[in-house]
Parts: structure tokens; C-alpha cells; sequence
């Protein structure tokens, strides 16, 4: 039993950092329709802000980095998004791919390619036994700012102007705009949402990792975005799932598949997403919306 | 590229100009065609500036053969597909012979473009034997000390001088290089201390993984029953041990060359009881004072540390090199191959080397096992393996 415990608790924990990746991609997609491929880039950009700002005390440091997220998501949508906003999916895609890239190897130029390394928030990293069960501290608070930040989003975008106008953009623009909603100005709250979520998780993963490279963000992004797509595109609850699912699956093939295996432990976790997906071809969580897209 | 060629000719113009009146004969170009920047720019720079460092002291010697040594460099940008038009760029400035990556999968086009144009192709630190005679061709060499033989030598070290008795095995599936690591390291360990002594075995993906929460919950009730453990990482070595110490894991672990450095100790605060296997210290302690020499003039030259001891396989490239030469007397390829597979325990900067026409990688090379103590290290003594296996392809 204690067993099952702690291997529910180690999945939980490998997917925490996951659903919150996927929240914030599954965001910016269910209102623009953008596969943003440089969402690990802004948190990738938010650890090295932490490693600059190291000195200050730590609110200050997490302070800083959310406004400098803020800041670059307002950038990326304005220089590299807005200008190609009635292009096809596809363009958007690809302008999101070039930015990523274009960040990244700033990043090299800036701080080299060798990992950095800081120890932000040491307590946090400490595990914690009870009954005999094990758990970082970093873990509780990922599961704890997955539920709360899918919540608080759900309900701002239920419950608040702007994201009933973020819904009505998300369902049809053409028609949101005909009655007036400033698109605009919706895409860019979505954006400073995405960017408050990308500072969760820079926070998140350096305090359990302690250690950043510009190339952080590509592996969060793709295995954010699969847990976008097997939790329901567009959906921020389904969102949250497969991102949990994809650190189950990790976990659960971890401890099962012999050593020989091992090292193709990715290629039976996608393989298992693909069969998922052709059993459930809209996600765990299927929207409406996205029913009538298909 | 225009920035490339005024880098090139910046090089090129410092080491010529740098020169002693004795050597005023036109220069012999040693080519670099590996990533100044990029994922393996850490590494690849640091070789490349011990490079320039052995071009240094041969030309204040006079040069080789009576002319001066001068280098070209032309960044792949740890791009592996770059690989063959920065080794022909090379080429075509004259390179005699090129100097790629730190890797056997970034080396390789540029290794294999340089022996098609029937020159000889060093690797600063590829750990695979794979890379030689049978991966790119009879005329490339590597400085590195084959990834097996480096298992070998901790299982031997560990056994022998720790009086270690039982080893749980974590091992980075991302690459090659972890996984024959492991494997030279679980061969001797079981034959010193049997197949019992293997107390656990896990894995993980050094690029993918950001948690292992669920190795580490098998891993601490084994540490009861395991003297260390034996670490084949490479990468996200603060990520990983971080976590490792925040669970309460303290006993001790070993690692090898691709955990050298002091870039990712931070993440880990005061780190103890790791050991690792370099290729010399960077810290100015290193036992070899020659060692110690070299990374002063390192920080004085490039105003930086090393990042990390592979620097001095980039010396040691030139050296051996320049040494096989010598004793062929001529720039002839055939002659200076042959030169270069007669070396036995020839002394260079890196250690004791040895090649074989066969097996263009040393596997009894010492390595300096180092010992963190509150995140300093400290040299414990360089150690060679006694018994390594012989490669198999």
C-alpha cells in the first residue's frame, strides 16, 4: 500500500511541472488558436531572470522575472504574433518555432550553452516523510499551483469581463470583433495570463532543479504540448491532466519495463499517447468547440 | 562569415606575430573544425585554447620542423551537418591536420570529411573507441580515455582503494557515452567483487527528465545495503544529485570526466562525498604541476578559468601530433600514422598515451580522481585501470 502511495505521489510529482507547462500552452491556444512552440523559451527566459536577481530577496526575485515575463510575452505577441494573426495556423506555427529559436541561441550568445546553476529557495527542495511516504516540498507546491492556477483561471475566465470576451474570441473573432470586443486587447491578457503561468513554472523548476540551460524550454514545450493534445486542446482542466498522465506514464514505464528497455522509455510513453489518442482522437476532455473545428 | 575569417585571421596573426625570429618559414597550419559555440561550445573552446596553447610553446621551441605552427578555426557551431564545410574550410587554408569535437556524434562529419582529404583528424575527447580505425577511418585519433576504460578504472578504484564492497548503478539513457560507461564500470565491478555486489540498478534521460522522484524512492532503501553509487551521467548533473541530496541520500557517489567542472556544483549546496574521475584539475591543485602551469597560463591568456579539464586534451592533440612529426621527420601522412601508432605511454600533457594501428584510443591512460568537500574539490591521486576490456564494434 505505502508502496502505491509513494508511486502515486513520485508520478504526481514528475507531472506537476508538466500541467502547468500545458496549462499555460493549452491557454494561448484555446484563445488565439496558437500552437506557441516558444512557451518554454519565456521559461526558460524567467530562470535566468531568477539567476540574475538571485541577490534580492526572494519575492523581489519571482517580482522581477514576472514582469520581465510579462514584458517579453507582450513583445512576442506584438513584434512576432500580431503581424501574422490572419495567416493560416500553420504560419503561426512557424513564426512561433522561429522565435523560439531566435531566443534560444540569444540566450547562448548571452550566458553560453553550459548549464547554470543556482540555489534558489533551498527549503523547498527539502522532502518531507510522513508515514513512511516521501514528498519534496517542491512537488506539494506544483500540485498546489496547478490546482489552484487552473481554478483561478477557470473562474477569471468565467466569471470576469475580459474573459467572457476571451471566450467569445476563442469561439468565433469574427464575430466578437463585429461586436466590438478588441481583440487586441484580449490576446494580450491572454498572453500576460500565459506569462504569470511561465513564472510559476520558472520558479517551479529552478527551485527543484537548480540548474538551467537555454535549451530548457524545448523538451517542457513538446511534452507540454502532447499534454495539451491527450488532455483536449483548448480545454485548461484536461490541460492539467495530460500533463499529470504524460509524468504517470513516465513514472509508471520507469519502474515497468526492463533494463534493456529503458532507454526507449519515451518511445512506449508516445506510443501509449498515440493510443490514446486513437481511442479518444479529442483528449481526455473534449470541447464543443474544438468538436465542431474537427 | 565575415566575422569568422576576421577571427580566423585575428588567430592566425597573433600566434604568427607571437613568434621567435628562429622560425620566419611559412607557417604549418594545425585547422580547428569544431562548435566555438553552441551546446558543446564549453568543451570545443576549451580544447581548441589548449590547442593554441601547444602551438605556443612548440613555436618558442623554434616550431616543428623548422617552421612555425599556426591554427585556423572554423565553428561548426556544434552543428554536426556544418561539420564537413568547416573541415573543408580548414582544409583550404592549409591545414595539415584538424582538430574537431569533444564527441564522437558531433566530430564525426568533420572527422570523415578530413580523412577523405587524406589528412589526420584528432578528437580532443570523444570517449568512443568507435571513433578511429573502425567509426571514421585508419587516420583519426582521439585523446580521450575510451568510456569503457573509465568504468573500468572506477570499479577498480573502488574496490581496490575505497575497500567499497557494493555499488547501486544510476545510468543516463540519453547517450552512448553513459551506457558504455556503465557497462566497462559493471563488467570489472562484478568480477572484482561478484554479481552480487550490485546492490540496485536504475536509469534516467539526463535531457528529458526534470524529476526523478521515482528512481529516488527506490534508490534510498538500497543505500542501507550500498557502499556508493555509481553515477554514468553527463548532463543535468545539478538537477539530478540535487535532488538526490535534498532526498537525505548522502552516501557517496562516483562519477566520471562528463561530470567535470564546477559550473554545476551551485545546485547542489555543499556537496560532499562525490568523486570524480577528470582529466586534470582545474582548480590549481592538480598533483602534475605541469598540469597546474597550463591552466594559469590558460587563465592569463583567455582571462577565464577552463571550465573544465578537457582543455588539456586539446594540448595534448597538438602535442601528439607534433611529436609524431617529429620522429617522421616529414609532413608525409603514412609516415606521421605510423609515428602516431608506435606510441606507447608517450608522455604528453593529458598522461601516458598509447595508440595502437588497430585502436586509435587509449585504455590505460590515468585519470585524477577528485573529491568534493563542501563543494571544493580536492586531487585524491590520478589512477589507471588495470584490466580495462578491449573494445568490441
Amino acid at each position: 500500500m505505502d508502496l502505491l502511495v509513494q508511486f502515486i505521489i513520485d508520478a504526481v510529482s514528475v507531472g506537476g511541472l508538466y500541467a502547468l507547462t500545458a496549462i499555460g500552452i493549452g491557454l494561448i491556444f484555446g484563445v488565439v488558436g496558437l500552437v506557441n512552440f516558444a512557451y518554454g523559451d519565456f521559461v526558460m527566459i524567467g530562470a535566468y531572470t531568477i539567476l540574475l536577481t538571485i541577490g534580492f530577496y526572494w519575492p523581489v526575485t519571482i517580482l522581477i522575472a514576472a514582469i520581465v515575463l510579462i514584458m517579453v510575452a507582450l513583445a512576442a505577441d506584438f513584434v512576432a504574433f500580431r503581424p501574422v494573426r490572419l495567416a493560416s495556423p500553420e504560419t503561426l506555427m512557424i513564426v512561433s518555432f522561429a522565435l523560439s529559436y531566435t531566443i534560444q541561441y540569444s540566450y547562448v550568445m548571452m550566458f553560453g550553452s553550459l548549464a547554470r546553476t543556482v540555489n534558489f529557495l533551498p527549503a523547498m527542495s527539502t522532502n518531507l516523510e510522513i508515514l513512511g511516504i516521501r514528498i519534496a516540498g517542491v512537488s506539494i507546491l506544483q500540485i498546489v499551483a496547478t490546482i489552484v492556477l487552473t481554478g483561478a483561471l477557470a473562474a477569471f475566465i468565467r466569471f470576469t469581463r475580459i474573459g467572457y470576451q476571451m471566450r467569445a474570441v476563442s469561439e468565433n473573432p469574427t464575430m466578437a470583433r463585429l461586436v466590438g470586443v478588441d481583440i487586441n486587447k484580449v490576446i494580450a491578457a491572454a498572453f500576460i495570463a500565459s506569462a504569470l503561468l511561465a513564472v510559476t513554472v520558472s520558479v517551479l523548476f529552478v527551485a527543484q532543479t537548480g540548474t538551467m540551460t537555454p535549451f530548457l524550454g524545448l523538451n517542457l514545450t513538446i511534452i507540454g504540448f502532447v499534454a495539451t493534445v491527450i488532455g483536449g486542446m483548448g480545454s485548461l482542466v484536461g490541460c492539467a491532466l495530460g500533463g499529470f498522465l504524460v509524468g504517470f506514464l513516465t513514472t509508471l514505464l520507469q519502474l515497468a519495463l526492463p533494463a534493456d528497455l529503458q532507454p526507449f522509455r519515451e518511445a512506449f510513453v508516445f506510443g501509449a499517447v498515440v493510443l490514446m489518442l486513437l481511442l479518444r482522437p479529442g483528449g481526455l476532455i473534449m470541447l464543443a468547440t474544438a468538436r465542431e473545428r474537427i | 562569415m565575415k566575422n569568422v575569417k576576421a577571427i580566423v585571421a585575428g588567430v592566425t596573426l597573433a600566434i604568427v606575430t607571437a613568434l621567435p625570429a628562429a622560425a620566419q618559414e611559412d607557417p604549418i597550419v594545425i585547422g580547428v573544425a569544431s562548435g566555438q559555440t553552441g551546446v558543446l561550445g564549453p568543451w570545443d573552446l576549451a580544447g581548441r585554447r589548449g590547442a593554441e596553447l601547444a602551438i605556443e610553446d612548440i613555436n618558442a621551441k623554434g616550431g616543428l620542423l623548422g617552421r612555425p605552427l599556426s591554427i585556423v578555426v572554423s565553428d561548426t557551431k556544434s552543428d554536426p551537418s556544418l561539420g564537413p564545410t568547416a573541415a573543408a574550410e580548414v582544409l583550404d587554408q592549409g591545414a595539415e591536420m584538424v582538430i574537431v569535437a569533444c564527441d564522437y556524434d558531433f566530430a564525426a562529419p568533420a572527422a570523415m570529411a578530413t580523412v577523405a582529404a587524406n589528412k589526420i583528424v584528432f578528437s580532443t575527447c570523444a570517449a568512443d573507441p568507435k571513433f578511429g580505425v573502425q567509426g571514421i577511418g585508419p587516420l583519426a585519433y582521439t585523446m580521450s580515455l575510451a568510456s569503457t576504460a573509465q568504468g573500468t578504472m572506477l570499479a577498480e578504484w573502488a574496490y581496490e582503494t575505497q575497500g567499497w564492497r557494493s555499488a547501486y548503478v544510476m545510468m543516463d539513457t540519453a547517450i552512448e557515452y553513459t551506457k558504455s560507461l556503465c557497462q566497462g564500470f559493471r563488467k570489472r565491478w562484478t568480477e572484482l567483487a561478484g554479481a552480487e555486489a550490485i546492490s540496485g540498478e536504475d536509469t534516467w534521460n539526463g535531457i528529458n527528465d526534470t524529476s526523478i522522484a521515482g528512481q529516488i524512492s527506490r534508490m534510498k532503501p538500497a543505500m542501507d545495503k550500498s557502499d556508493f553509487v555509481m553515477w554514468c551521467g553527463f548532463t543535468n548533473n545539478g538537477s539530478v544529485l540535487r535532488q538526490v541530496r535534498s532526498a537525505g541520500i548522502d552516501t557517496p557517489i562516483v562519477g566520471s570526466e562528463a561530470m567535470d567542472g564546477a559550473y554545476w556544483t551551485d545546485a547542489v549546496p555543499g556537496l560532499n562525498d562525490f568523486y570524480v574521475a577528470v582529466y586534470a584539475s582545474i582548480y590549481g591543485n592538480d598533483p602534475d604541476e605541469r598540469v597546474n602551469e597550463f591552466m594559469a597560463r590558460y587563465q592569463e591568456k583567455f582571462g577565464e578559468h577552463a571550465p573544465m579539464g578537457h582543455a588539456v586534451t586539446g594540448y595534448a592533440a597538438v602535442e601528439a601530433w607534433a611529436r609524431a612529426v617529429e620522429k617522421a621527420g616529414s609532413l608525409e601522412v603514412e609516415e606521421i600514422q605510423a609515428a602516431l601508432d608506435s606510441f606507447n605511454n608517450e608522455p604528453l600533457l593529458v598522461g601516458p598515451s598509447t595508440f595502437r594501428p588497430d585502436l586509435h584510443i587509449d585504455l590505460t591512460r590515468p585519470l585524477l580522481i577528485m573529491r568534493a568537500v563542501n563543494g571544493k574539490y580536492e586531487p585524491i591521486g590520478r589512477f589507471a585501470p588495470q584490466k580495462p576490456a578491449e573494445p568490441t564494434f
